[in-house]
């Protein structure tokens, strides 16, 4: 397979991620959508990395794993601390920073 | 049709149905088993790729421990009846959504299509890929990598996961004035 066909499918997956973000309202789906879209970019950075032949893409995807763990664990706590104190989430009532 | 292109098509058709899944269920926990099986799909492109570490690792900690924090959260997070929380108020959401993706995917697609890697691209020698796996081993290259190039990022990571450990602590502790 050529690198374009593996771009093509993480271009594919970083759109429905995009959209995804853009039309749901529950932030745990809008969550696995940013998710989607950071796993398209490391489809993307294998695919480089396998075809031109370098190690720096693995590190890249390395790195982007470590960043999406941190951003889900500090994410869930948000999301946790808004249910608790207001027993529903729907990102289009969150319009205040204050709980 | 060699095997290699069979099985690229049978796991792009299942990475961006799994994909959509996970925008289209309105269920989140079906969204969320969504998401693991399109993180499986994405595990066994990187082992096409013959990234075996990198795969396992996928699997590992994203497929299996990431994954299973996030369905904790979303199993105790969703009201019995399926998460759904009234009419949509803004009726153009979808609408606008899918014409911005359209656009997004048209111009990525594109812009893919006519561009090229540039001649030389390709690097050989220390950091040439093929020759540390040939010579050490898939783990054994990946880890030297690691800790001669990217030693420093590397540090900066475990500072990250601290940092998120403890904002998660702080975040997530029962206040006494509640």
């Amino acid at each position: 397979m050529q690198v374009s066909a593996y771009l093509i499918v993480s271009a594919l997956l970083f759109t429905i991620g995009a959209v995804g973000v853009l039309v749901r309202r529950n932030p745990l789906v809008m969550f696995m959508s940013i998710e989607l879209m950071l796993n398209a970019v490391n489809l993307s950075f294998m695919a480089f990395a396998h075809f031109l032949n370098s190690v720096d893409g693995w590190m890249f995807v390395f790195l982007v794993l470590t960043v999406a763990a941190a951003e889900v664990v500090v994410g869930l706590a948000i999301i946790v601390s808004i249910f608790r104190s207001r027993h529903e989430i729907d990102v289009d009532d969150l319009t205040m920073l204050k709980g | 049709m060699a095997a290699g292109v069979i099985a690229f098509f049978v796991l792009a058709t299942v990475s961006v149905a799994s994909a959509l899944g996970v925008v289209l269920f309105r269920n989140p926990v079906y969204s969320m088993l969504s998401l693991i099986l399109n993180l499986l799909s994405l595990a066994f492109f990187f082992l096409m790729l013959e990234a075996i570490f990198v795969a396992a690792i996928q699997v590992l900690i994203y497929a299996g421990a990431v994954m299973v924090l996030f369905l904790f959260v979303v199993t105790m997070l969703t009201p019995s009846g399926g998460g759904i929380s009234g009419p949509d108020r803004l009726r153009w959401q979808w609408g606008a959504g899918i014409g911005l993706g359209i656009i997004l995917a048209g111009g990525l697609i594109i812009a893919l299509l006519n561009g090229s890697i540039a001649e030389g691209a390709k690097a050989a020698g220390m950091n040439g890929l093929a020759q540390a796996v040939d010579h050490f081993g898939n783990t054994e290259a990946f880890g030297q990598a690691l800790f001669h190039g990217f030693s420093f990022p590397f540090e900066l990571t475990g500072v990250l996961l601290v940092v998120a450990v403890l904002g998660a602590v702080v975040m997530s502790r029962r206040f006494a004035r509640e």
